[in-house]
């Protein structure tokens, strides 16, 4: 990992042609190859960046550009498309070089396998009788959520999400069109669940006959405000 | 299909049809008026498969028929048409309503495909109009509207003898009110879910009627309810489930209690609740016949007010968020307001703060309307 605080410009060219006129900006170069350019607020995202594979050649600049006050060039083609993104250093003002070694990777604080968890030891939160069949129940087009029987017995297939939105309904459609074909399992029904449901995604899922369902995450947790309730 | 028909007649019946209307429906039909031209009257229809609306206006009829054209667009247009006798045809396969010198042509949308409407016939029992408006308007403010409990998402209508009590909660209060039930002959005990919603416009739209009535029927194995007055009917299948049992959570003696102002605790829980961060509580300090809110702000602001109360019984400090306190007093619809406090089972849980409605600082309490609120825990 490289760092580099510098007084820079910065040319794109490619799939669009943007231009960053010449002011100090954080750069990282990564061992990938990528490299970022940041400025200092605005937004989390880099302003411009390259992202491997891709191929970085440090260039003499020209004499036009050392008139220019360009003391550094950095060409960095993309490896499979024709992206190029070109820095012309004016000032570098800092400089750090620095292995970071392997990264364990990114554990996400699985909200959603949480209320999977959750949702599959309470599922009188979705009506009295209902039992767990299994998580993660395995079709040939991916696992359902959670796959339930009410308490007719009759199987639901509970499809969880944190935001509900459109894609989420049309997911456990799928789904319940494939349960459906199984003599074993038929009639299936369907739970859409989440913490949120988007309006429209919840007129698609009940104009399917899929059970919406608005899910308390901290009262699943525990966190409840029973204190602050009449019962 | 033609027909003649006065301009605030259809505005007034189509904008009643029209409130019913579902928002999002997911057939395109639903969003429609059904308009049926009989021999001397026109009946307007709505219905999305739980709500039906239904109304009957006198017209000059010249050919019957039936259509069914989009109630919204058709609302509009008949808010805005000038003073002039309105002319409605079909003609071909639009609809052409002119009105003076303005001419609509409206596509119809297919009536096969509409479903039909239930029709609930005979009475269970009355009510008077405006006291049935206003009480629907007390109690509906405490219906949740979260949907993880669909039980509370309605107003629970319960029948005894000679009254009508309705009830609504969101697990953090509880508004309950009795109006005068007028059952006839034969007296039956019943209750019925109604979703809040399809409540608040009933209430609404019925409240100038000298008496509503209310049936109660089955229809295809679910429970339907019907409130007719004038010429117009609405009907709305019941929430299935059990309303959770409220009145349990009523204390049967309330010995401490304060008399204020109703007036006098809204201004004051309203200004002092602006320094306060939307779900936090105030402060209720009852002393020495008066009562202190107090708030402290997230960002250190703070604000504090006195008012006058005559307090019997103990002096309690109570917490109470005050969106929560402010839907009690609108909906108790009196000068004064009677707060009753108790001690409640739970004692790590204060108990909940009766309020009920009082004509004079230290006249009969009245109890027809009761909201029931828990506080917040008293943080030191």
């Amino acid at each position: 990992m490289k760092v580099i605080i510098a007084r820079c410009s910065v040319d794109y060219s490619g799939r669009l042609n943007a231009h960053l006129p010449l002011a100090t900006r954080a750069l990282m170069l990564k061992n990938d190859g990528s490299l970022l350019i940041h400025s200092d607020g605005g937004s989390y995202k880099p302003l411009n960046w390259m992202s491997p594979p891709c191929i970085l050649v440090v260039e003499e600049p020209d004499p036009d550009q050392i008139a220019a006050g360009v003391q550094r060039l950095w060409r960095v083609s993309h490896a499979k498309t024709a992206d190029v993104l070109v820095v012309s250093f004016h000032e570098v003002l800092a400089e750090i070089d620095h292995d970071l070694g392997d990264d364990p990777g990114l554990i996400k604080e699985g909200v959603e396998s949480h209320l999977q968890q959750l949702l599959s030891e309470q599922l009188e939160i979705l009506g009295p009788g209902f039992t767990l069949v299994r998580r993660e129940f395995m079709t040939a087009i991916g696992p359902v959520d959670i796959l339930a029987r009410d308490e007719d017995g009759r199987h639901v297939a509970i499809e969880l999400k944190r935001r509900g939105d459109i894609d989420g309904v049309e997911q456990l459609t799928r789904y319940l069109e494939l349960l459906n074909r199984d003599s074993l399992l038929r009639p299936v029904t369907g739970i859409f669940a989440a913490q949120e449901i988007k309006p429209q995604a919840r007129t698609l899922a009940e104009d399917r006959g899929i059970r919406c369902v608005v899910l308390d995450y901290d009262a699943m947790r525990g966190v409840d405000d029973a204190h602050l309730r009449l019962f | 299909m033609k027909f003649q028909v006065n301009k605030d007649v259809l505005s007034e019946a189509v904008s009643f049809s029209v409130k019913l209307l579902p928002l999002r429906p997911a057939l395109p039909v639903l969003n429609g008026v059904l308009i049926e031209a009989n021999e001397t009257d026109v009946v307007l229809s709505t219905f999305d498969f739980e709500v039906s609306s239904r109304t009957t206006v006198i017209a000059t009829v010249e050919r019957p028929g039936r259509v069914l054209i989009p109630g919204r667009l058709l609302n509009d247009i008949a808010g805005r048409l000038p003073q002039a006798p309105i002319t409605v045809e079909l003609n071909d396969s639009r609809v052409v309503v002119t009105c003076g010198s303005s001419r609509f042509s409206l596509p119809c949308m297919s009536v096969d495909e509409y479903p039909t409407i239930p029709e609930v016939e005979g009475s269970t029992g009355l009510v008077k109009g405006e006291e049935f408006s206003t009480a629907v308007s007390q109690v509906v403010v405490a219906a949740s509207r979260e949907d993880s409990m669909p039980v509370i998402n309605g107003v629970q209508l319960e029948i005894s003898g000679t009254t009508l009590s309705m009830m609504a909660t969101d697990r953090y209060r509880v508004a309950i009110k009795d109006v005068a039930w007028d059952a006839g002959a034969t007296p039956i005990e019943h209750s019925a879910l109604v979703p809040s919603r399809t409540m608040q416009e009933i209430g609404k739209t019925f409240g100038s009627a000298p008496t509503i009535s209310i049936t109660f029927a089955t229809k295809e194995d679910r429970e339907v309810i019907a409130f007719q007055a004038d010429n117009k009917t609405v009907t709305s299948l019941l929430i299935k489930g059990n309303f959770p049992p409220v009145r349990r959570l009523f204390p049967d003696v309330v010995e401490n209690y304060a008399v204020v102002n109703t007036a006098d605790l809204i201004e004051a829980t309203r200004r002092v609740k602006l320094v306060v961060e939307r779900e936090a509580a105030l402060k209720y300090i009852l002393r020495d016949n008066t009562i202190t809110l107090e708030a402290i702000g997230g960002d250190q602001a703070q604000a504090s007010e006195t008012i006058d109360a005559v307090i019997s019984g103990l002096e309690p400090t109570v917490s109470l968020k005050p969106d929560l306190l402010l839907d009690g007093l609108t909906a108790v619809h009196s000068e004064f307001t009677r707060l009753g406090f108790n001690n409640g089972d739970n004692p790590s849980k204060p108990g909940p703060v009766l309020i009920t409605s009082q004509t004079s600082k230290d006249g009969e309490h009245e109890s027809s309307f009761r909201y029931l609120l828990q506080p917040n825990l008293l943080l030191r």
